[in-house]
Formats: C-alpha cells, sequence, structure tokens
C-alpha cells in the first residue's frame, strides 16, 4: 500500500499542485483547506506524513501543529512546512522547513528520506 | 512615609516604624504618596512595587525627580527580583522582600540614614568651601579694583601733565579719535590739530580759532574758544564746519579749559564731533539691530526667550503666528496646553547646567494641530555669568516624520507584498508543473486543470498589480462627467462573466433615475471591482451551499447614488468588519495582499464619498459605498488648475 500524505494549504492551486508531485512519486494523497478540516482529516485518514502551510485565514498551521501535538495517537505523525513565510520558531520540530516558491524534487527527497 | 496598597502592611509595618522613633506618614497609592511627599517631605519612602494606578518604580522616579536627596527604600513581593534590580538602577537606596523581616528592614533604614548623613557633610564642607573660595575672591577683586583705578587716574594725570607740559606728546592722545581736535591759544590761535582734523578741515595751525566756522560761530567774539577763555568753563555747541573741500558740515563742539597752576586759563582743547558721521553710525547700528530682528522674526523656527519659571519673555514672529503668545505665559500652557512643566524638559536642563540640549517633542499650535518638534535650548547670560533665560528653538519636524512614516509603511508593504509573491510564484510553478506533467504522460485533462491554475494566478497577479501601482502612484483625480448607470453597467459587465463561470448567479438592480457623475470612472471602477471580487471570493469559499448569489444594486439617496454589493457567501464577524479597510489586514491567507479594500476605502474617500459594511457570520456581507452626485470639493479645484 503507498504512503498516504495528507497536504494542508488554504491555496487550491498549491494543493494541485503538491498532490500531482507527490501522486507522480508513487504517494497516495488527500488534503485539507484549513486547520480545523487538517485535524479532521488527520483522525479520519491516518496519513504517514503532513504537508503544512503556516499562513490561512482562520486557525493559522501552528495552532493545528499544537494541537496534533497532543493527541497521543497522531503525535510522532512527520510534518514538513511549506510555506512563504518564516516559521521556524512556530513549528519547533518540523522535519524540514520548505519555503515557497519550492522546488518540487527536493521536496519529495525530503519525504522520501523521511517515510521512504 | 510608608506607601503599600495593603492595609494591614501599612498598618503592621507603621506601629514597628512608629516605635522605632519614626514619624510616619501613610499612603494607600502612589498618587496619594506624591501629594504627602509635597507638603511633608519625608526624608525616608518605603514603597511597594506592585500598585495599581502609579506604581512603585513610577513612584520613585517622581520622588527622585522632585527631591533628589530623598532616600526610597522598595518593598518587593517573593520573586520580583528585576523589579527589584530595576529600581536600584533608578537610585532606590536599597530593597526589601514580603514578608518583611524587621532586621533585614532595619539595615535598609540605616543604609538610607547614612547615605542622607553623608550627603549632609559633603554639603557642609562644599558650602564651607563655597564660602571660603567667595571670600577670597571678592579680596581680590577688591585689590584689582584699587589698583586698576590707581592706574588710570596716574595714567590720566600724566596725560594732563604730558599735555600741558609738552603740546606735540598731548597730541598723541588725541590721533585715534573720530573727531576733530584742536588745541587753541589765548591769542585766539589754533596750535595743534590732529590728523582727522588736518585731512576734513585742512592744517589750521596758526590760523585764527575761528576760521573753520560758518556763520555766527565763525567770529572772533563768539567762538567757542574765545566763549571758553571769557568763561573758564566749557562749551557744547552745535555749529557749522567748512571742511577743506569746500562743503559744510554740521558737528557738535565740546570744548574745555586747561588751567595751569595758577588757575588761569592756559589752553583751549575743542572737540567737535562730525555730526553726519554720528548719523551714519547710528544709522548703521539701527540697520544691524533691525537686522538682527528680521533674522530673529524670519529664520524658519520658532524662538522664545523664558525665564527661570518657564514664562515667555520673547518670541519671534513665527512662534506668535503659530502659538498664542502673551509674554508671561508658561511655555508648556503655550506648547502643550499642559498645566506643569514637562517631563524632560530642556530649558530645565539649560538652566541647570548652563549647556545647550536637544530633544523633540511634540507640540499643539492654536489651531489644534499638531506638531513634531526638534528643540535647541542655548542659555543667555547676564554680565556675571549667570544664566537668567533659555532661548528655545524649535524646528518643526513634523512632514520629515511623516514622511519617515510613509518610509516604514513602505517597508511593512513591501514585506507583505513579497509574502503574496511568493504564493503566486509557488501557485505559477504548479500549473507548469501540471502543464508539463500532462503533456509529458499525454493527460490532456491535467494539462486543461495546469491551465486554469495559471489562468487563476495570472488574474491574481494582474490585481496585485493593479493595486500596487495604484498604492504607489499617489495619482490625482481626473473627474468627467458620465451617466451613473453607464458606469455601473460597465462595471457590472467587467465582473460579469467571471462570476457566471463560477456559477453564481449575478444580480443587477439598477435605478434608472440616477442621472450623471462627476468621477474618475477609472478609478471608482477599481474600487467597485475590488469589492466585486470580495464578494466572489466570499461564496467561493463557503462551501455549505451552493445557490450563491450577489447583488449590485444602483440607487439614489439624499443627494447620494449608493452602490451596493451583496452577497450570500461566508460573512464576517463583528471584528472582521472593523478591521476590514485597514492596510494589509488580509482574511485570505496566502491569496490576499490586504491592500484590495483599503485602496477601495481611499478611491471612495477621494470621491468625498462613505463606504460602509455589514455583515454576519455564515450570512454573507453587504457593502454600500454613497458618491455625492455633485462633483467633490478637491475635484473641483484640481480641475480648475488643470
Amino acid at each position: 500500500m503507498p504512503k498516504k500524505i495528507l497536504i494542508i494549504d488554504d491555496d487550491p492551486v498549491v494543493v494541485n499542485y503538491l498532490k500531482a508531485v507527490f501522486s507522480d512519486n508513487g504517494y497516495a494523497t488527500c488534503s485539507a483547506s484549513s486547520s480545523m478540516e487538517g485535524l479532521e482529516t488527520v483522525k479520519a485518514e491516518k496519513p504517514d506524513l503532513i504537508c503544512l502551510d503556516l499562513q490561512m485565514p482562520g486557525e493559522w498551521g501552528p495552532r493545528f501543529y499544537r494541537k496534533l501535538r497532543k493527541d497521543k495517537e497522531l503525535k510522532d505523525t512527520p510534518v514538513i512546512v511549506v510555506s512563504g513565510i518564516d516559521g521556524d520558531h512556530a513549528v519547533k520540530d518540523a522535519v524540514a522547513f520548505v519555503k515557497k516558491p519550492f522546488d518540487p524534487e527536493k521536496l519529495v527527497g525530503i519525504v522520501k528520506n523521511t517515510i521512504g | 512615609m510608608l506607601v503599600d496598597d495593603e492595609e494591614g502592611i501599612r498598618k503592621v509595618l507603621g506601629i514597628s516604624l512608629s516605635d522605632s522613633g519614626y514619624t510616619v506618614f501613610t499612603a494607600q497609592s502612589g498618587e496619594e504618596a506624591l501629594d504627602i511627599f509635597r507638603r511633608e517631605n519625608p526624608a525616608i519612602v518605603l514603597t511597594d512595587i506592585k500598585m495599581p494606578g502609579m506604581d512603585g518604580i513610577k513612584l520613585l522616579r517622581a520622588l527622585k525627580q522632585e527631591n533628589p536627596d530623598t532616600e526610597v527604600i522598595m518593598i518587593t513581593g517573593h520573586g520580583d527580583m528585576d523589579l527589584a534590580i530595576k529600581s536600584l538602577k533608578y537610585q532606590a537606596i536599597d530593597f526589601v522582600t514580603k514578608p518583611i523581616n524587621e532586621d533585614v528592614l532595619e539595615i535598609a533604614l540605616n543604609r538610607a540614614h547614612e547615605k542622607i548623613r553623608m550627603r549632609q557633610q559633603l554639603r557642609e564642607y562644599t558650602e564651607n568651601l563655597e564660602s571660603l573660595v567667595r571670600e577670597k575672591s571678592a579680596k581680590l577683586i577688591e585689590i584689582e579694583r584699587q589698583v586698576a583705578v590707581g592706574q588710570a587716574v596716574e595714567g590720566l594725570s600724566a596725560a594732563m601733565r604730558d599735555m600741558a607740559v609738552d603740546l606735540e606728546g598731548g597730541l598723541t592722545y588725541f590721533n585715534e579719535m573720530p573727531c576733530f581736535v584742536s588745541i587753541h591759544s589765548p591769542e585766539l590761535k589754533v596750535i595743534a590739530v590732529n590728523p582727522l582734523y588736518r585731512d576734513r578741515l585742512g592744517d589750521k595751525v596758526g590760523h585764527d580759532s575761528w576760521e573753520v566756522y560758518e556763520g555766527k560761530t565763525g567770529t572772533k567774539a563768539n567762538c567757542p574758544a574765545a566763549e571758553t577763555y571769557n568763561s573758564g568753563i566749557g562749551v557744547r555747541a552745535r555749529a557749522t564746519v567748512k571742511t577743506a573741500s569746500g562743503d559744510k558740515a554740521p558737528v557738535m563742539v565740546n570744548t574745555a579749559p586747561i588751567r595751569n597752576q595758577n588757575g588761569d586759563v592756559e589752553l583751549v582743547v575743542e572737540i567737535s564731533a562730525d555730526l553726519a558721521e554720528v548719523k551714519r553710525l547710528q544709522e548703521e547700528l539701527d540697520r544691524s539691530q533691525q537686522r538682527y530682528q528680521q533674522l530673529f522674526d524670519e529664520v524658519p523656527c520658532y524662538i522664545s526667550v523664558q525665564d527661570r519659571q518657564f514664562r515667555l519673555t520673547a518670541a519671534n514672529r513665527r512662534f506668535t503666528e503659530d502659538f498664542d503668545t502673551e509674554y508671561g505665559a508658561f511655555c508648556y500652557e503655550v506648547y502643550k496646553h499642559r498645566n506643569e512643566p514637562c517631563p524632560n524638559c530642556p530649558v530645565m536642563k539649560t538652566f541647570e547646567d548652563g549647556q545647550s540640549h536637544q530633544t523633540e517633542m511634540v507640540v499643539t499650535s492654536k489651531a489644534g494641530e499638531r506638531y513634531n518638534v526638534l528643540i535647541w535650548t542655548a542659555p543667555l547670560r547676564n554680565s556675571a555669568g549667570e544664566v537668567t533665560h533659555v532661548m528655545e528653538m524649535s524646528t518643526n519636524i513634523t512632514q520629515i516624520r511623516q514622511l519617515q512614516d510613509n518610509l516604514s509603511s513602505l517597508g511593512l508593504k513591501i514585506s507583505s507584498i513579497s509574502h503574496g509573491i511568493k504564493g503566486l510564484l509557488t501557485g505559477l510553478d504548479g500549473g507548469m508543473y501540471l502543464v508539463e506533467s500532462g503533456f509529458n504522460k499525454d493527460k490532456p485533462e491535467r494539462v486543461q486543470k495546469g491551465w486554469e491554475d495559471i489562468k487563476t494566478i495570472v488574474g491574481r497577479i494582474r490585481k496585485l498589480v493593479h493595486n500596487i501601482l495604484f498604492f504607489a502612484k499617489e495619482r490625482e483625480l481626473k473627474p468627467t462627467r458620465i451617466a451613473g448607470l453607464n458606469f455601473a453597467e460597465d462595471v457590472a459587465a467587467t465582473v460579469e462573466n467571471r462570476l457566471k463561470a463560477s456559477g453564481i448567479n449575478f444580480v443587477r438592480d439598477f435605478d434608472d433615475s440616477v442621472g450623471m457623475l462627476r468621477i474618475d470612472a477609472g478609478v471608482l471602477r477599481l474600487a467597485l471591482i475590488n469589492i466585486l471580487e470580495n464578494a466572489l471570493d466570499a461564496c467561493l469559499e463557503d462551501q455549505t451551499q451552493n445557490k450563491h448569489k450577489i447583488g449590485f444594486r444602483v440607487g439614489q439617496d439624499a443627494g447620494q447614488v449608493i452602490f451596493e454589493i451583496s452577497d450570500n457567501g461566508i460573512g464576517m464577524d463583528q471584528e472582521t468588519c472593523e478591521k476590514l479597510f485597514t492596510l494589509f489586514f488580509s482574511t485570505k491567507g496566502n491569496k490576499g495582499t490586504g491592500l484590495g479594500l483599503f485602496i477601495a476605502a481611499k478611491i471612495v474617500d477621494q470621491h468625498g464619498g462613505k463606504i460602509s459594511v455589514e455583515s454576519k457570520r455564515g450570512r454573507g456581507s453587504t457593502f454600500k459605498v454613497s458618491i455625492p452626485n455633485i462633483e467633490p470639493e478637491s475635484a473641483k479645484t484640481k480641475e480648475n488648475i488643470e
């Protein structure tokens, strides 16, 4: 079974982009357009990795991240931050920070190193 | 004085301090403490740090400013070490922590006593020293003075002696004078003249004393020398002299008799000042005084002169123009409409140390406008070298400050926009990736999707660029007359296709009676399109239903043309509505720049109109723009200039 990646970004164009990149590299994907929706999707889909944007309407990415880390079952899910703003301080132990605009090969490389 | 907001501490500590022999005043707040302090002037103040209102640190600073000799002991709660250390920085003598240990308190009090005692001793020494110095220097000055007087008397008498004995030698004293000086013999002959006399009136040595004078003065009996010999006392008179070149010049003549040892008048000294010269000098003096006055009035600064009580004693024209100046009014009243001197007053500092000081302040003019001013002070001293007044020069730097604000908002803008651009680039990358990989894998639906994404992003880029261009350039309105309905139709047509493509029902509701408008159509259109596009986004984001509708109503009401744009999208909460029109406020995450509605509001404002919004979360929003259908004042003047 392919590994599953959850994409959380409020911009549908970016979601499409990431979905295409990951599925082209043999991963399954699911997506959410807000923090709230993201939490529900994590619980329902149990992804192997999460791609998280920081600046979104409503709740920002870091808050999603804190809620995720509080959940015992989900707290070990690796998170890659993909964002246009500097958020190193906001999400402490993310696997990587990828700045928009990003190089898709590099991103896939990080994903491969993390979940194979 | 003991200051604490807790009654228990005031009571217990108050009693134990009274027992130790102190007279104790208590206060329950910083403000009360200051009142008591001004009345009683206690030497030692014990104050809690944490109090509602004016806290201990503020109180400490106020006390130290009013009387630096006051010793202040801070009472701190457990773990307020930072505050305690901060208070030491502001020159508290010590601090004690709660709960208060009597021994610790005693040590702190002793320390305060020690400091007060030392300061008193130091002051006594200094004062003794000062009075000693004063005494000695007074003596020295007295001796100096006597010596100087002695020398002057000696010099004068020597001069007189020389003159009497040796006329040639005596004359050198007159050579430098800007007057005609001559010496006359009892035979009424000129026996010596100074160079100026020779230059202007001719070398009259050996001639008759009256020869240079015109009219009655120019006769043997009435010339000043003759009168002096006759009366034995000096003469002072106006007369007219004939110059060597044949001109006539008015002069003021003074004579003095010089007597021999028998008391007889032996010689007469005649000194004449050229009145034209005197007048010329006086005019020059007046002119330079006037120049100074002009300079004082015209320099591009506010200049005022203040005494030790900060009362205005002089002010230049610019100052009087912008501020209410009544001589004797207080600077802080005139400048800041305050009732007491400002903290950090540079004038006060200059009085204290005699140095020039500089500071920046915000002052309020008599018209109520606020100016940022840069203030320089300079001491004015009396002849004894004491600073009696301070001159204050303030340069109005409001415009520089505004420019600075603009620059910093520009910086903010650039960072906000650069974030937006990163999002757009990512989107373009995404679209290109889909198109490219779609072609490679021969998946036309993927190419199609990628192309749609690219179109979306290009649309966003276009909007961003428009907004930036509008924002970057402050353009003047160029209003033209346009039929209101034509304008509305044009706006509607611009967005209609896009709305329909997104499956949204676009409803026009135009009132036919709307007449002509005077607007800058291109600019106002941008504002309305920004609002319509927001309505579109609000509908697209709302996934609770799929029957979305955007209404565009145009009507009129009380001299205003109303444009109303309503949607049934996601809506906004109260807080969002309030911030909506501020710069860089965006609810759209990566997709927004926070420019659109800010610019819309600005445009409406330029047209002399109003913009408002009503919205509820989950219920949609209604934006209302009203534009006066007479032309706006600003537009009128702009057009007249053109």
